[in-house]
């Protein structure tokens, strides 16, 4: 098994049109998308957004959130009324706006959730995609700290009415400690439950347009790979070699375990260098949680190795391969969100996505590098294991099938 | 041990969509033998390999390989036997030593014993100093070589060869017919299909004619010449541009008869042709067609 595996690498390394597809193509679209998507990795780099904020509370406090919006280097606040505001979005001039209602002062002493809304244009949907989430991560930190930390007191007191005031205090001061902004991405997620918000992004941000560019070039490209690579056995019954390793003592689950072996090493070969090469040129920051890099590494080269043989077991021949993988790799990309990230499609479209690997590997890498999630993160663990069922289940159907058609000479 | 069959064929049964490919055909073979199936193309000699070496499964019939049922034991029956398929199966990208470690090290060889028998087969088929060439630049004939060689390295007790020398070169045809017989020599079972008649004759111990999923003849060549009604024929072409036919069993005894009652008749004879029997005209007489067409 592990011989026909080292074949196949000694066969795919002597055919330099096939390197230089599967891994300079890749980079080169890669640096494309990423040059296109504004993306480094280096916070700061990109271009602040406008953003309007219609302040109806008028106190400290709402004065307070716009500065501190302002002083972000995402965003440029314009203040105004709410009417004015919301004039804007329904004539267009704006996709967003935010509001702070009146009242925002009094809920953020008294710990209850701001009564902030973000007012947009439906129909703009795409455009507030990007600064809806980094809008949520940063309200979070401004006023989301001082409300949660007033609330998880006011819940102890509940639970626990007879802790003294200097317990509390002391409570009071640990979760002022624990939830910092450098606070651990556990902490982070914790604190969602007690503020509704849609993204979180934590302190060392990553631009997603880098993001998307890598993990969503790198699984299309995957793909194109995987096709070619499952073709060669394919090539192999053409060539009459299967027919050959058929004579001798390797059973024939060995025979396609072995392809498999040799397309998985590949692609995590491909994958690995992709990160790389954005690490070494975007700098894009793979050091920050490496066991989730190499699990959601394997996980994709996994489940994209397993459609390549898939496409082989259901195809005769490599035109055929060619034929089909083209149309269902780039309808697969498209819904993933290779091509367009995920967030800014209609939402029945994101729904549908759920049915490409793409999806799955890209989300596995927003998690990663986005949305920091740690590598036991329910969220993230369910993407791999959604992408190992795929791989599992591709594999499964493949060679049955292969076991019927491809390795039946007669 | 000697196993007087070391290859039982019993009654193989094939179909390919209603084609009949093997109508039932039988044979045994000693261990050590080199036996020939001769028959024109489509007569079904590759199916008759394929299912002796297990790839293909027969209809019906029975195969046993040094006592070994196939259909029971097939990867033990996989390790005594090497096959020299008819297409030249190798991997065109890597060169001939690599491709012989691959081919080589699909049997349990150790790998320097491996790499000594590589030298030496290389060396046995005047590829030595080509072997770190990739295959797609060698010519047909070397590439059946070392297709050949694949097939040798895990020094297999029986060898299948489906016509090892269709379409190469003169030099490459000898070179194989000598290591073929090298193999023969020490003591290889051998099947050696074919469809030209000369390597029939010149090689075989003993031989199956085939046609049309059928053996229709198969023995010794003297058996095979003995039992056929096939007389051997003195042809006689006269000055007068006449000629006459004279089939015997006794060419040497009956060439002087003849030659002597002409000259008494008085007529003169131009010329004289013996059309001796072979496998060849033993076909024509069997299948009333040629063995190649
Ligand atoms: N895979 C197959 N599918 C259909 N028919 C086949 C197949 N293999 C062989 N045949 C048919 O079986 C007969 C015997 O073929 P084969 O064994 O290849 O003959 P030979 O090797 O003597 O030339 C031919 O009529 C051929 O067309
Ligand atoms: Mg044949």
């Amino acid at each position: 098994m592990l011989k026909l595996a080292l074949k196949d690498l000694k066969l795919f390394v002597s055919e330099k049109r096939g390197l230089l597809l599967t891994f300079l193509l890749p980079i080169a679209l890669i640096t494309m998308f990423s040059l296109a998507f504004g993306g480094s990795g280096k916070k700061g780099e990109s271009r602040p957004m406008t953003l309007v904020v219609a302040d109806d509370d008028r106190t400290a406090e709402s004065r307070r959130v716009a500065q501190e919006l302002d002083s972000l280097k995402e965003f440029e606040v314009q203040v105004t009324s709410l009417d004015t505001g919301m004039n804007m979005v329904k004539k267009g001039d704006k996709a967003a706006i935010l509001v702070l209602h009146k009242g925002l002062e009094d809920s953020v002493k008294a710990g209850a959730s701001p009564p902030i809304e973000f007012m947009y244009d439906a129909a703009r949907e795409a455009e507030i995609g990007i600064l809806q989430g980094s809008l949520m991560g940063s309200l979070m930190g401004i006023v989301g700290m001082g409300s949660m930390e007033k609330s998880v007191v006011e819940r102890f007191k509940k639970k626990n009415p007879d802790l003294d005031s200097a317990q509390l205090e002391n409570i009071r001061q640990q979760i002022k400690e624990n939830f910092s902004p450098e606070a651990s991405e556990e902490q982070m997620e914790e604190s969602q439950s007690f503020i509704k918000s849609t993204a979180l992004v934590a302190e060392e941000e990553t631009s997603p347009g880098l993001v998307q560019a890598v993990a969503g070039t790198a699984i299309m490209m995957l793909l194109f790979s995987v096709t070619s690579m499952g073709a060669s056995l394919l090539d192999e019954k053409q060539e009459g070699t299967l027919k050959k390793l058929l004579y001798s003592p390797i059973s024939p689950g060995s025979i396609l375990t072995g392809k498999m072996l040799f397309t998985n090493i590949v692609c995590i070969l491909q994958l690995t260098v992709m990160f790389l090469y954005s690490w070494l040129v975007f700098g894009l920051n793979i050091a920050q949680n490496i066991p989730a890099l190499i699990l959601m590494i394997i996980a994709t080269a996994y489940a994209c190795s397993s459609f390549g043989m898939f496409l082989a077991a259901v195809a005769r021949t490599r035109a055929q391969v060619q034929g089909m993988s083209t149309l269902i790799i780039l309808v697969m990309s498209c819904l993933g969100g290779s091509m367009i990230p995920s967030f800014l499609m209609p939402l029945w479209m994101q729904k549908v996505a759920v049915i490409s690997v793409n999806y799955w590997g890209i989300q596995g890498f927003y998690d990663i590098f986005w949305r920091m999630l740690p590598v036991g993160d329910p969220t993230f663990l369910t993407r791999v294991l959604v992408l190992m069922a795929i791989g599992t289940g591709l594999n499964l159907v493949a060679m049955r099938l292969m076991k019927r058609n491809l390795l039946a000479i007669a | 041990m000697h196993f007087w069959k070391m290859i039982a064929v019993e009654n193989l049964k094939k179909s390919y969509e209603g084609v009949e490919a093997l109508k039932g055909i039988s044979f045994n073979i000693r261990e050590g033998e080199f036996f020939g199936l001769l028959g024109p193309n489509g007569a079904g000699k590759t199916t008759t390999i394929s299912i002796m070496s297990t790839i293909v499964a027969p209809d019906s019939g029975k195969v046993s390989i040094g006592g070994k049922d196939i259909a029971t034991n097939a990867m033990d029956c996989k390790r005594m036997i090497g096959v020299v398929p008819q297409e030249i199966a190798l991997y065109n990208d890597l060169c001939a030593f690599d491709n012989l470690m691959f081919w080589g090290g699909l049997y349990d060889v150790p790998k320097a014993e491996l790499k000594k028998r590589i030298q030496e087969t290389l060396e046995l088929f005047g590829l030595s100093d080509r072997q770190h060439d990739k295959v797609k630049t060698y010519s047909g004939g070397m590439k059946r070589r070392i297709n050949i060689a694949s097939a040798l390295l895990h020094k297999p007790k029986v060898l299948f060869m489906d016509e090892p020398t269709v379409g190469i070169d003169p030099q490459s045809r000898n070179l194989i017919f000598e290591v073929v017989q090298k193999l023969h020599r020490e003591g290889m079972t051998i099947v050696y299909t074919t469809h030209y008649m000369e390597e029939a004759e010149r090689f075989c111990d003993r031989i199956g004619i085939i046609d049309k999923g059928e053996i229709i003849a198969q023995g010794t060549l003297d058996e095979l010449k003995s039992s056929s009604k096939m007389k051997e024929c003195i042809s006689i072409s006269f000055a007068d541009g006449s000629s006459e036919d004279h089939h015997t069993s006794n060419v040497r005894s009956d060439l002087s008869k003849i030659v002597l009652r002409y000259n008494e008749a008085g007529r003169d004879i131009a010329h004289i042709d013996i059309k001796k029997v072979n496998l060849e005209t033993i076909f024509l007489s069997l299948t009333g067609k040629q063995l190649r067409d």
